[in-house]
Parts: C-alpha cells; sequence; structure tokens
C-alpha cells in the first residue's frame, strides 16, 4: 500500500527525482504494528462519553467507564474508509491545498505570546491590529500557502481569542486556514463565519476553507473537549487532525522510534473515533515531538531528532496513505538571528524534502513563545529556493542543451545564445537575498538579509490590501461574534 | 509610422529575424534609413535599457534584443554615409595581456553597443603596443581595459605607461574592470574609472566621454 506512482519503491519523490526517506517500509510496518499493541494492550483515557459509546458499540473494549482499548480490526477499518486525500480552498472557491502524494505547502502557527515588533524591536503582546498585519503579510507572501493565528490576542475578551482571531484572518487573505478552538462552541462559530464567507455549510463541506487542530493529551489521553472538537469536524466535514506535541523524554519516549510508536498510536486512536463519527470524514495524519532538553528542560523545536521524527511521521503517512501534517520554519532563537535562520531553514528543507503535505509553524521563535515576521519573510524566500530543489532535473531533449552547446563551440559564450534567452528564467531568482557585487551592495545601503526582510515588512504594509470580503459578510461574521459575547460575558 | 513601432516592438522582444524581415521591408517601402534606425531600431533598444535598469529585464534577454537591433543596422548601414550614422562614440575594448577571459568582456561590448557606441574589441590577450597601435588606428574617445586574474592585471598600468609614453594618454579616457579590480586599483594605476559591472561601465564611458 505503500507506492503512489513512485521511481522503484520511494516513499516520497517530487517531480523529476529529488526524494528522501527515513524509515524503510520494513520500518514502517514495524512502527504501525508496535502502536496496535499500545492501541490494544495499553489503550487510551478518553474523557468524553459519545466517543466511548461509538468505539464501545464498534467493538472495542472499555474498562472504568473510560479506558478502552482499541482492537486492531478498528484501525484497519478506519484507514479504509479515511480519504488519501484532501483539498482546503482558497476564500474565492479555488482548490489552493492539494494535501497528497508528496505535495507540500507551508504556513505559519498560530498563538505566540509576543510579537517581535519589526519596526521598534520591542518584545511584546499582540493586538488585533498586529494579527491583521501579520495576516496581510502571509497573504501577499507566494510561498505562504495558509495561515494561523500567529499572535494571541491580548487586547479582546480572553473568552473570545479564537473566534476573533478567525474573523481577522478571514478577512485578512484570501488563503486558507488551519484554525485552533477553545471548544466545540468556538468550532461551531468558526464554521459559521466560513460557511457565511462560503454561502452555506453544505457548500463549506464540499470546499473547505479551513482545518482544524485538535489534539490529544500525551501520554495517552484524550481530553473532553479535543474530542468534542474532533467530532464536530467529523460531523461538519472539516478537515481535522489529530496531533499532538509531543515532548520527547517528557510526553513520550525519549528515542525517536518510541516518540514514533507513540504519537502514531495516538494519532490512529483519534482517527478511528474521527471515522466511526463519519466514515470518510477528511483526517489529516501527523504529530509534532519537541525533544526536551536535558540540560534547560526547555522543549525545543527543529533539533535533528525532531527532523527525524517528522520523517518517520510522514513514511507513516505515505505507509497509510493519509495526507501527513508537520512543521517547518521555526525556531528556539530569541531574535531573527543565525541561529534562527539555520534551525528553520533545516526544518523547511527536510520537511519538503520528507513529502510533508502541510507544514505549519513558519515563524515561530523562542519555541513557539515568540513570532517573527523577519523570520516569516526570509523563510518565504528559503520556501522558494526548497520548491525549487523539489523539481529536480529535467533532461528532455531541450533541457539537454545539445545544439545550443554545439552552436556556441569551443571558446564561445552561451549568454548570447538563443537556448539561455529561452530558459534561464525557468532557474531560480532571489527576491530578498542579495547577489549585487560590493559595490552595488553598498550603494543600495549595505544592507543584511534581516535589514531588507524589515524593508520588505514595510513595502508590504505600505502597498498590499487584502481583497475585502463583501460588506454582507462582514455583517454577519461581526454578527456570530457579537452573539458569542453575549453568550460568554466578560469584559 | 506603426512599422516603426513594431519594430522597436521586435527589438524589445528580441525577435531577431523579425527585425530582420520589418527592416528590409522598411527600406524597400523608401523608409528614411536614418528614421528606421531612430525610431525603430534605437528606440526599441532604449525601452530595453529601461527596462534593464528596473530589473525587468536580464542579461541574455538584452543580448537577444542587442542581436535584434545590429541585424537591422547592418542593412541599413550601407545606405548611410559613415559621418551620419549616429554614435555615442568610439570605445576600444579589449581583455589585457596574458588574460584569455572574454565573457564579461563581451558583455560589456555588448551593453555598449546597445547604448549606442561604436565598440572596437580588440578581443583577448592584448599587449601594451597593441593598444598603443589600435588607439592610433582608431582614434577612440574611451579605452575599455579587461582582467579576470590577479596576475594579469598589472598589465593594464603597463598600457597605461605605454600610451603615455607615446603621447596619446590625454586623448582617451581609460576605464578598466574585472573581477580583482578595485576603485583603489585603478586610482593607483592612473585609470579613469573602474566599473564594477557591464551596466556601471556604459554609464561611466557616457559620464566620462560627454
Amino acid at each position: 500500500m505503500y507506492e503512489r506512482g513512485i521511481v522503484m519503491g520511494v516513499g516520497s519523490s517530487h517531480g523529476n527525482g529529488l526524494f528522501f526517506r527515513t524509515l524503510t517500509e520494513k520500518q514502517a510496518e514495524e512502527i504501525h504494528l508496535a502502536s496496535c499493541q499500545i492501541l490494544e494492550d495499553t489503550g487510551m483515557v478518553i474523557h468524553h462519553e459519545e466517543a466511548v459509546e461509538l468505539l464501545r458499540k464498534a467493538g472495542a473494549h472499555v474498562e472504568n467507564g473510560n479506558r478502552v482499548y482499541f482492537p486492531s480490526f478498528l484501525v484497519k477499518q478506519a484507514l479504509q474508509s479515511a480519504p488519501s486525500r484532501v483539498t482546503l480552498y482558497n476564500r474565492n472557491g479555488d482548490a489552493a491545498l492539494h494535501l497528497e502524494g508528496s505535495n507540500v505547502y507551508f504556513g505559519t502557527g498560530s498563538d505566540t505570546l509576543n510579537y517581535l515588533d519589526p519596526f521598534t524591536l520591542e518584545r511584546r503582546s499582540w493586538r488585533q491590529e498586529d494579527v491583521a498585519k501579520a495576516i496581510r503579510i502571509c497573504d501577499k507572501l507566494p510561498n505562504i500557502d495558509f495561515v494561523m493565528s500567529m499572535g494571541l490576542l491580548s487586547d479582546v475578551n480572553p473568552l473570545m481569542i479564537n473566534r476573533e482571531q478567525y474573523a481577522i484572518m478571514v478577512q485578512n487573505t484570501e488563503k486558507p486556514q488551519v484554525v485552533i478552538a477553545e471548544d466545540g462552541d468556538t468550532l461551531k462559530d468558526i464554521i459559521e463565519m466560513a460557511s457565511s464567507v462560503r454561502g452555506g455549510n453544505d457548500r463549506l463541506r464540499q470546499k473547505p476553507l479551513f482545518m482544524i487542530y485538535t489534539e490529544p493529551t500525551s501520554p495517552l489521553q484524550h481530553p473532553k473537549e479535543s474530542i468534542e472538537k474532533l467530532l464536530i469536524a467529523a460531523e461538519y466535514g472539516v478537515p481535522s487532525n489529530f496531533a499532538c506535541g509531543g515532548v520527547a523524554g517528557a510526553s513520550v519516549p525519549t528515542t525517536v522510534a518510541g516518540a514514533l510508536v507513540q504519537a502514531n498510536a495516538e494519532a490512529l486512536s483519534g482517527l478511528v473515533i474521527h471515522q466511526l463519527k463519519a466514515p470518510g470524514a477528511p483526517f489529516v495524519y501527523g504529530y509534532g515531538n519537541s525533544p526536551l532538553d536535558m540540560r534547560t528542560m526547555q522543549a525545543v523545536y527543529g533539533t535533528p531528532e525532531a527532523v527525524l521524527f517528522q520523517g518517520g511521521a510522514v513514511d507513516l503517512a505515505h505507509y497509510y496513505q493519509l495526507p501527513s501534517w508537520g512543521y517547518a520554519g521555526c525556531s528556539n532563537s530569541k531574535v531573527c538571528d543565525e541561529q534562527a535562520i539555520m534551525e528553520s531553514t533545516m526544518f523547511t528543507l527536510m520537511g519538503a524534502l520528507q513529502g510533508c503535505n502541510i507544514m505549519h509553524d513558519v515563524f515561530y521563535m523562542e519555541f513557539g513563545i515568540t513570532g517573527s515576521l523577519e523570520l516569516l519573510v526570509i523563510s518565504n524566500e528559503v520556501i522558494g529556493r526548497t520548491r525549487r530543489l523539489l523539481k529536480g532535473i529535467d533532461t528532455d531533449k531541450e533541457s539537454l542543451g545539445v545544439e545550443s552547446i554545439m552552436r556556441v563551440g569551443p571558446g564561445g559564450n552561451f549568454l548570447g545564445d538563443d537556448h539561455t534567452a529561452k530558459h534561464f528564467r525557468q532557474n531560480w531568482m532571489p527576491d530578498l537575498s542579495d547577489f549585487n557585487n560590493y559595490e552595488n551592495w553598498t550603494e543600495n545601503g549595505s544592507k543584511t538579509m534581516v535589514e531588507r526582510a524589515r524593508d520588505r515588512i514595510k513595502l508590504i504594509l505600505e502597498t498590499h490590501q487584502p481583497k475585502p470580503v463583501s460588506e454582507e459578510v462582514k455583517a454577519q461574521i461581526n454578527e456570530v461574534l457579537r452573539k458569542a459575547k453575549e453568550k460568554l460575558g466578560g469584559s | 509610422m506603426s512599422s516603426l513601432n513594431d519594430l522597436a516592438e521586435l527589438v524589445i522582444s528580441g525577435n531577431y529575424n523579425g527585425a530582420k524581415e520589418l527592416t528590409q521591408r522598411l527600406i524597400d517601402n523608401g523608409t528614411e534609413p536614418l528614421e528606421i534606425i531612430n525610431q525603430g531600431l534605437m528606440a526599441g533598444m532604449n525601452v530595453v535599457g529601461v527596462r534593464f535598469k528596473a530589473g525587468d529585464m536580464f542579461v541574455p534577454e538584452v543580448m537577444m534584443s542587442a542581436k535584434a537591433m545590429s541585424t537591422g543596422i547592418e542593412l541599413v548601414k550601407p545606405l548611410i554615409a559613415d559621418r551620419d550614422m549616429p554614435s555615442a562614440g568610439t570605445v576600444l575594448i579589449g581583455t589585457v595581456k596574458g588574460d584569455l577571459h572574454d565573457i564579461g568582456k563581451k558583455l560589456v561590448v555588448m551593453m555598449m553597443e546597445s547604448a549606442g557606441f561604436k565598440v572596437i574589441d580588440l578581443g583577448v590577450d592584448i599587449s601594451p603596443e597593441a593598444f598603443v597601435e589600435a588607439v592610433k588606428e582608431h582614434k577612440p574617445q574611451a579605452i575599455g581595459m579587461s582582467a579576470l586574474l590577479t596576475t594579469t592585471m598589472l598589465s593594464m598600468r603597463d598600457t597605461i605607461e605605454a600610451l603615455e609614453e607615446e603621447g596619446l594618454r590625454d586623448s582617451v579616457k581609460i576605464v578598466i574592470g574585472g573581477a580583482p579590480i578595485s576603485q583603489s586599483f585603478a586610482e593607483e594605476i592612473g585609470a579613469d574609472g573602474y566599473a564594477p559591472d557591464a551596466a556601471a561601465a556604459t554609464d561611466l564611458c557616457k559620464k566620462l566621454i560627454a
């Protein structure tokens, strides 16, 4: 079940040839069997009555009311009904993200506590206007394919944060979103806002505008709210993952393989519940791992083990023929410095080579506590380079260029040849990277990459206005927010 | 009139076959040769220059446009007296003694030609004596010298000294360039200017000759 029209049984292959695989098929099977053993012998604690009932009726063994042991046939059944491809559509209703095969897409992360203000260089709480600006920048950047909320809002009713974030996202970019919701009611309100954009729940089901991120609590527990969201997502046809951010050495085993076994068991348990609720509902497989650094006791992003873990998870997704979810473009650094670029770039490139379908957290700094728009803008360029790499080498007659080499001959010059003029624009060209000679670089102000990124942020904010939603949709969104405020109370 | 615009468009798009055909048709129709150059071929090339500076066109495309312009000019040239040919000036150019690198210098030649200069390209491995002889023969307003190697760049100083000995130094402006060359080196050897790239070399010659 591993192959997807791929050269020599390779798990993830791109265009004409760049590919990368972390696990052999045999290793993938070993992990699968180990996860099934955990599901069957250790089981999960599930704090949600409807989910426990669904599982019991389907043949799971239940003890103490909420300890559920999953027989392996339930996993097989769920894998059979889950679709191998999920598509996210933009605000205009055009297919934007084809989550299948080894396609790769990149987007931001959600809910960082601090905004690194690119103009004052302050590290401070996010305000609504900051998130709106940040989303506008994402709208403009060609290699950012979807958005998450980026900043935790400090200037709204705390009970309303995820709803307010959604209202800002959907009004400041046409790109699809991945959302976080505090609970089921929040998710329902977000569905209502998205439906007003789409023109009804049925249309939203047919062309999903957003995906919901929901998660177990490792190890082996499913909180009520997570399952509530998972079931609502299944019911409404909102694509969903069930992807905890594991902390190797604390909430999942410290070995990469052990982390994969447990993560896989938890993700599969979510899939089983999801498919029991609505067979065929869109599900995106994935998991995160931020290993615990035993010197600082920090859960850190993008260590080699974390990157390997993601490769394993993506190979498992390919093994199951499910779309995959993961990370890219994130860092532990406190400012947008060399460490930030090193960690984020390595993760971005590796994630792309792994063929991870939808990667989030581009722009995360400081373990996801802080967000940097400079890192976002620089990552846009890193992703551009990476996408070119994935295309591999064309070896058709025209690309081989034999005629051109003959025309130019010994001592000649390809600069003046038709073949060059015809094809050079197919090569990657820099946008922010500086390829000037020293003189022209100094004439342009001797700016470093981060300074150029700041200039770009300023330029986008001055010149780019995203396409607005209609007045009618805007009124409907405001109405959802108003009703929620009324119901929730608070400030 | 509109066919002159069409000719300019053909130059801009680098369609040299089309430019050649249309130039011939214009000649056959009795269009003034100088009009063909100024309002057709050069007009197109001027647009190319602006787009190149703005970063909307790149060297390989400019090369195609220059090729389109020169195929046209070749057809028109025999119809015009030499002194009537529009020119921004004559530039003599070569890679210095001991150095066989050609591509960067050719790029400069192309850029200068497309800016309206008459360029005499001496080729590579040009000795100080050969530069001196060529100056006597062609009487250029400027000389461009190119070197890619730190070992050959010193020949630039020899060439300037040879021109001084012959009493020709003041008759020409000297511009130098190439990977190891810098502004301070230009000043040190008594050149009139240094250009870090082909576009800068063209601008510099325009400035020095004006």
